[in-house]
């Protein structure tokens, strides 16, 4: 005769069987007197270890009331909604600043090429401009990383006159350099630019040395802020510039009578730093740059006195060209193979003039 | 069903307090987490309420004792003794009302193993084996063999504690 093992006499007691194993045990107490002793036996514990922990219990009090609770949830609730709503607004404004960088970035002055400013004075008939890639700030960072590449290369034919832009800047490159792929796009543009602009018959270039400051030599003259047609007609000839760059300010100074003037033109690079394209008698621009002073700007210059923005400062870097009895010089914070190029092409450009 | 678990409030609400109260051994801190239970009840609106509230004042009462054992930690740290053993301090108003059966019925509860406690106390607190057996993971015919044994440790280990209270109280 199978006795009923102690587990499940203590789940008959706590109800916790079928009624079929009820009704087996039950009909099986009724016959073994030892299953009923230890079904007594279990009973008693079963209920002594109610007592004992009934004596576990807390102090009883009233529980509050349901509504309580219920206020309770809903305030939370409330809490919860209001941070969610918080989070989302924190999470737009996020992302309503990073759209307006990127927007900013993309589309605002320092875009690569893609948006350029008209130029402040332009009376002259489209020329082919050179490609503001060139001079953008992503390209000019990676010029200044790229290392120093030799101009001294096979001429190259100019660009033909047509619509600024990448293609026929690319159109224009050596096969060798189109042909070369990436990681640096800006510094592909470089290349290719700097190809483009190899358009002079070598001519002599001479890096102005570190401006001195304190200098002795005299240079009397009064400038004059002029406009561009006027600066052109006093000059009897188009003005030094870069083609495709915003002309910020255009001053000269006259020389003696029927003697082509020294000229200053200031331009604006999409990076927002200024460059100077300076074209005069050699003697009066030799003065110019051997004034200018990095830190403490000679009031002498044109621009410099009135407007921070002209200053030199350390990073500028000149680029000079002789011509006979004149000079050609671009002064500005771009790397020396940069002006090299420019002031070739500077030269192509009034040569072909 | 905010029917259902006013209805359920009215009915479960002490023995929720009680099943915490013998976890957490603080009366205010017990009610506090059983209202806790029942707020979040009324958020989540679980289908079966009942399980879903002890299971929860389970959890709690699990987050409540690791808290508790920082805290404890945190002050033998700071008073520089040695880790004193997890032992449930009460409160001077618990002193007073407690006499020494109940603190001999805590210890002896305290003997049992995690598991062997938790399931007696959710059989007193009036949940059912297969609702036992849903929350902590046992088959429903393990359910009797374990209350079984818990019950068995449970008697024995309040006999030794009166024992030696006897023994203290007779050699004092």
């Amino acid at each position: 005769m199978r006795h009923i093992p102690e587990d499940e006499l203590h789940a008959y007691l706590d109800q916790g069987l079928s009624r079929s194993q009820c009704v087996e045990i039950e009909s099986h107490l009724a016959e073994c007197g030892s299953c009923r002793a230890v079904r007594d036996g279990i009973a008693a514990l079963r209920d002594r270890t109610t007592a004992l922990l009934a004596r576990l219990g807390p102090p009883r009090k009233v529980p509050p009331a349901f509504e309580l609770i219920r206020r309770c949830a809903a305030a939370q609730e409330s809490e919860r909604r209001r941070r969610t709503r918080g989070v989302l607004w924190a999470a737009s404004l996020v992302a309503a600043v990073a759209f307006g960088w990127s927007a900013s970035y993309l589309l605002g002055p320092g875009a690569a090429g893609r948006v350029m400013p008209p130029p402040m004075i332009s009376t002259e008939a489209p020329q082919p401009r050179l490609p503001a890639a060139v001079l953008s700030p992503p390209v000019t960072k990676a010029i200044e990383r790229s290392p120093s590449r030799s101009v001294d290369g096979p001429p190259v034919a100019p660009p033909p006159p047509t619509a600024p832009g990448r293609e026929p800047l690319a159109a224009a490159a050596t096969p060798g350099e189109a042909s070369r792929p990436d990681p640096s796009r800006a510094t592909f543009d470089h290349e290719t630019a700097l190809a483009v602009l190899q358009t002079a018959p070598a001519v002599e270039l001479s890096p102005v040395a570190t401006p001195r400051g304190g200098s002795d030599v005299h240079f009397d003259g009064v400038w004059r802020t002029m406009s561009w047609d006027g600066a052109q007609a006093e000059a009897g000839q188009p003005l030094p510039h870069i083609n495709g760059l915003p002309v910020v300010q255009v001053q000269v100074q006259g020389g003696e009578q029927g003697k082509r003037p020294l000229m200053v033109v200031a331009q604006q690079l999409s990076s927002g730093e200024v460059i100077r394209t300076i074209e005069g008698p050699a003697t009066d621009v030799s003065n110019l740059l051997a004034h200018r002073s990095m830190s403490d700007p000679d009031p002498r210059l044109p621009g410099i006195a009135d407007s921070g923005s002209f200053t030199f400062d350390s990073t500028d870097h000149t680029m000079a060209m002789q011509l006979g009895d004149r000079m050609l010089a671009i002064t500005g914070a771009l790397p020396s193979d940069s002006l090299r190029a420019m002031i070739r092409r500077l030269n192509a450009q009034m040569r072909s003039k | 069903m905010t029917d259902e678990l006013e209805q359920l409030y009215a009915t479960t609400y002490t023995a929720i307090v009680r099943f915490l109260y013998r976890k957490v051994w603080d009366a205010e801190r017990a009610e506090d987490l059983a209202q806790e239970v029942f707020v979040r009840a009324l958020a989540h609106r679980p289908e079966k309420p009942r399980a879903w509230l002890f299971a929860v004042a389970a959890n709690l009462a699990r987050d409540e004792a690791r808290a508790a054992v920082r805290r404890r930690r945190h002050l033998t740290l700071l008073k520089g003794d040695p880790i004193a053993q997890p032992r449930v301090s009460p409160s001077a108003e618990d002193l007073v009302e407690h006499d020494e059966q109940v603190t001999a019925v805590q210890a002896a509860l305290g003997t049992l193993t995690p598991r062997d406690r938790e399931i007696l106390l959710l059989w007193d607190a009036g949940l059912s084996y297969p609702e036992i057996a849903a929350q902590t993971g046992l088959a429903v015919g393990a359910v009797g063999t374990t209350l079984a044994r818990a019950r068995r440790r449970l008697v024995e280990a309040h006999d030794r504690q009166n024992t030696q209270m006897g023994n203290h109280a007779a050699h004092s």
